[in-house]
C-alpha cells in the first residue's frame, strides 16, 4: 500500500508564484535548485501545478492585480500546505511597502508558516526556510491524521465544535484527564 | 537633446515628415504633469547608430483634450500610449484604459492633481 | 462554427518566471493572433520617485525595478542625476562601474540561455549553465557584497574598492567561465536535437526589426547595428574592448549565439579593465540638487533603458520616467509569435528574455 505521509516527507513538491517581485528572488530560487546548491537532494521538485503541490513559496509584495491570483492558487493547493513568504517584500512590503498598487506582504490574504528575509533572499537562506517547512509539513500531516470528533466544550454555551480547529487545546484536557 | 516645441494639431505631420523607420527610433512616449490639469507630452526619438543623438517633441495640454494617436506610422507606440492613458487619465485615440491599472484600484497615479 | 480554440498561457506557468498572461488564438498548432497582459507586476515605483524618496535614496529603489538588470537601472539613474548635478566622477570609478555592468550581462546571458534551454525541453543544459553561472554570481558577491541586489553604485562614484585578491579571484572565475562557454558555442551550433527547436523558430526579418523598433538582442539577431554601449559617452566602453555581436538570420539560434558571443567580448572586457585598472579614488562628492531635465540611456542586458529626470532644485524630484527594454520589445513580440506552432511558444518567450518586473515597474 502506497505510504503517503512517507512519500510527502521524501519528496514535497514546489509551487513557485510572483506576487510582484523585482526577479531577485525567483532568480534565487532557481539558483538553489540548480547544482551547486541543489535543492533537489531533499527530493523537491519545481512544478507548474497546484493541485501536485506541498510547498508553496511566494515572492512578491502582492500587487494589486496579482492578488486574486495568490489566493486562488492557494485554495487550489490539496491540504497539508506550507506557504513560505520568501524575501522582505514578501514579508512586510519592503521598499515597496505604502506604493499604490501594492497591499504590504502576503500575509494579508494567506496564512504565511515561514518567513525568510533578505533583498534578495540568499540560495543558503531558502533551503533552511524550505528545511524548516518540511518538519512544518510533518506536523500538519499528523494534525490532518487525527480524527475528526464533534464534543462540547466547556466555555461555548451548548457549542459543538470540531475537534480539529482546536487541536491543541483538546490534548491539553485530554492530558489533564 | 533638441526640444521641438509643436502644437497638439500639428503633431502628427511633424512627426510623419521627420520620422524615418531606417534612421530614427521610438524611445517612448512620455508625460509630465504641468500644474491642476495641464501636462506636458514628449515623443522622445532616438538616432540609431549615432553618438547620443535625441530628439524630443513635446507639447503642452488641458487634460481634457485628446492626444492623436501616431500608431499607424510606429506600431511599437502602442503600449506607451496605453501606458500614459493609464497614468495621467486623459484620452489617446484608439487606445484602451486597462494596462496597468484596473477599474477599482487608484486612477491617474501621475496626474498631480489626484495627489 | 468557430475553427479557432483560444489558448491561455499564464499568469502562472511553468515555464514563467513572472507573472504575464497571453492568450494564443490557435488554428489547429499554429497561432494566429496573441493577446498580452503585462500589468501584473505594476507597484506603482515612478510615482514614488516622486513622492515618497528623496533624489539620493532613489538609486536604490530603482535597482528593485528588475533584480536582473538592478545595476543598469541604478547605472543610468546615478548617471541622469550626475549630469544634472553636473560633476565629473574618477577614472577607477568608472572603470568599476563598467565591470560590474559586465559581470551583471553574464550572469544575466547565461540565465535566458539555460532558461531558453529548460523550456525546449533540454533539461541537462539547464543544469550545466545554472551551475556554471554561480562562478559569476561567486565573484559580484567578492566584490559587491551580494549575490543580487548590489547596491554598489552611489551617486559620484562607487561604494566598495576592489582589493588585489579579488581582482585576481575574478580573473580566475572568468577563465573557467570562458571555457565554459566555449563550450556551449559547440553545443548550440552543432547538437542536432536542439538545432530542430531553435533553427528558424521565431524568427524576426531585418525590415520588421526596424519596422517594430526592436532592440537588444532580439534586434542584433536580426542584423539591426543598435547597441547603446556603442551610442553614448559617459562610459568609455570603446576603450575596454567592446565590439558589438550581430547575426543575421533572426531566430532563436541567432539570438543565443548573439548572446553567447556577447559573453565572451563582457568576460574580455572584465579582463581588460582588470589588467589596467588606473589608481585613483572610487568616490568623488557631487554638491547641490538636481535642476533641470536629462536622458539617459544604457544597454541594459535586454537592451536600451532609459531614464528621463526632471528636477527643479529640490531634493525631490519632478518626474522620473523610466523606459525598459521589454516595455519597448512587447509589438515585436506579439508579432513574431503569430505563424510559429504553439508547442514553441514558451521556448520562443524565453529567447526574449522578457523582464515584466522592469515593463509594469
Amino acid at each position: 500500500m502506497f505510504d503517503l505521509k512517507k512519500y510527502r516527507k521524501k519528496s514535497p513538491w514546489i509551487l513557485h508564484y510572483n506576487a510582484g517581485s523585482c526577479n531577485g528572488c525567483d532568480i534565487e530560487i532557481l539558483a538553489s535548485l540548480s547544482p551547486k546548491y541543489d535543492l533537489e537532494r531533499f527530493g523537491v521538485i519545481n512544478t507548474g501545478n497546484p493541485k501536485q503541490s506541498d510547498i508553496f513559496l511566494v515572492t512578491g509584495p502582492v500587487t494589486y492585480r496579482s492578488r486574486e491570483r495568490l489566493v486562488e492558487l492557494y485554495t487550489q493547493m490539496p491540504e497539508p500546505k506550507v506557504v513560505i513568504a520568501v524575501g522582505s517584500c514578501t514579508c512586510t512590503g519592503g521598499v515597496f511597502r505604502d506604493m499604490y498598487n501594492v497591499e504590504d506582504g502576503i500575509d494579508r490574504y494567506i496564512p504565511v508558516d515561514v518567513y525568510i528575509a533578505g533583498c534578495a533572499a540568499s540560495p543558503e537562506l531558502i533551503i533552511d526556510g524550505i528545511v524548516k517547512a518540511l518538519e512544518i509539513l510533518e506536523q500538519k500531516s499528523k494534525e490532518m491524521e487525527k480524527p475528526h470528533k464533534l464534543f462540547r466544550e466547556a466555555t461555548s454555551e451548548g457549542g459543538i465544535v470540531n475537534r480539529r480547529h482546536s487541536a491543541l487545546k483538546v490534548g491539553e484536557i485530554d492530558e489533564e484527564n | 537633446m533638441k526640444k521641438i516645441k509643436v502644437s497638439l494639431e500639428s503633431v502628427r505631420d511633424e512627426i510623419k515628415s521627420f520620422y524615418d523607420y531606417k534612421q530614427w527610433h521610438l524611445l517612448t512616449l512620455n508625460g509630465l504633469a504641468l500644474a491642476e490639469n495641464k501636462m506636458e507630452v514628449q515623443w522622445i526619438f532616438s538616432k540609431y547608430e549615432a553618438m547620443d543623438e535625441i530628439v524630443v517633441y513635446y507639447t503642452e495640454i488641458e487634460n481634457t483634450e485628446t492626444i492623436p494617436s501616431i500608431v499607424d506610422m510606429i506600431p511599437s507606440a502602442i503600449i506607451s500610449q496605453r501606458e500614459i492613458v493609464d497614468m495621467f487619465g486623459v484620452k489617446v485615440d484608439g487606445s484602451e484604459k486597462g494596462l496597468y491599472l484596473d477599474e477599482d484600484s487608484m486612477q491617474r497615479p501621475l496626474s498631480g492633481c489626484s495627489i | 462554427m468557430k475553427k479557432t480554440i483560444n489558448i491561455p498561457l499564464g499568469s502562472q506557468h511553468i515555464s514563467l518566471l513572472e507573472p504575464v498572461r497571453f492568450k494564443f488564438e490557435c488554428e489547429n498548432e499554429k497561432i494566429i493572433s496573441v493577446d498580452s497582459d503585462v500589468g501584473f507586476v505594476h507597484r506603482g515605483i515612478e510615482r514614488a520617485c516622486t513622492t515618497k524618496f528623496k533624489f539620493d535614496a532613489i538609486g536604490y529603489v530603482v535597482a528593485r525595478v528588475c533584480g536582473l538588470c538592478a545595476i543598469t537601472h541604478s547605472l543610468s539613474y546615478t548617471a541622469a542625476i550626475e549630469k544634472l548635478l553636473g560633476g565629473e566622477i574618477t577614472k577607477k570609478a568608472k572603470y568599476l562601474r563598467i565591470l560590474l555592468l559586465e559581470l551583471d550581462r553574464v550572469h544575466s546571458h547565461m540565465l535566458c540561455l539555460s532558461h531558453t534551454c529548460e523550456n525546449a525541453g533540454f533539461e541537462a543544459m539547464f543544469m550545466r549553465i545554472m551551475g556554471d553561472r554561480e562562478l559569476v554570481m561567486e565573484i559580484q558577491e567578492l566584490l559587491t557584497g551580494n549575490r543580487v541586489q548590489f547596491d554598489y553604485i552611489n551617486i559620484g562614484g562607487v561604494n566598495r574598492d576592489i582589493s588585489s585578491e579579488v581582482a585576481q579571484k575574478i580573473v580566475n572565475n572568468l577563465y573557467e567561465v570562458k571555457q565554459r562557454v566555449l563550450g556551449y558555442m559547440d553545443e548550440f551550433t552543432n547538437n542536432w536535437s536542439l538545432s530542430l527547436k531553435f533553427k528558424t523558430i521565431g524568427a524576426l526579418s531585418l525590415d520588421d526589426a526596424y519596422r517594430l523598433n526592436a532592440i537588444g538582442p532580439l534586434a542584433r539577431a536580426s542584423g539591426l547595428n543598435i547597441d547603446v554601449r556603442n551610442e553614448i559617452g559617459y562610459l568609455p566602453f570603446s576603450e575596454v574592448g567592446f565590439v558589438m555581436q550581430t547575426h543575421s538570420e533572426g531566430d532563436i539560434n541567432a539570438r543565443n549565439i548573439v548572446r553567447l558571443n556577447e559573453i565572451l567580448n563582457s568576460i574580455l572586457m572584465c579582463e581588460n579593465i582588470l589588467s589596467g585598472l588606473p589608481e585613483g579614488e572610487i568616490f568623488t562628492k557631487l554638491k547641490g540638487k538636481p535642476n533641470g531635465e536629462a536622458v539617459v540611456r544604457f544597454e541594459a542586458p535586454r537592451g536600451e533603458l532609459m531614464y528621463y529626470v526632471k528636477g527643479n532644485g529640490s531634493a525631490m524630484l519632478d518626474r522620473v520616467r523610466i523606459k525598459t527594454p521589454t516595455f519597448a520589445s512587447i509589438p515585436a513580440f506579439s508579432h513574431i509569435f503569430v505563424g510559429e506552432n504553439y508547442a514553441d511558444a514558451p521556448a520562443i518567450l524565453a529567447s526574449f528574455d522578457p523582464c515584466l518586473s522592469c515593463t509594469a515597474k
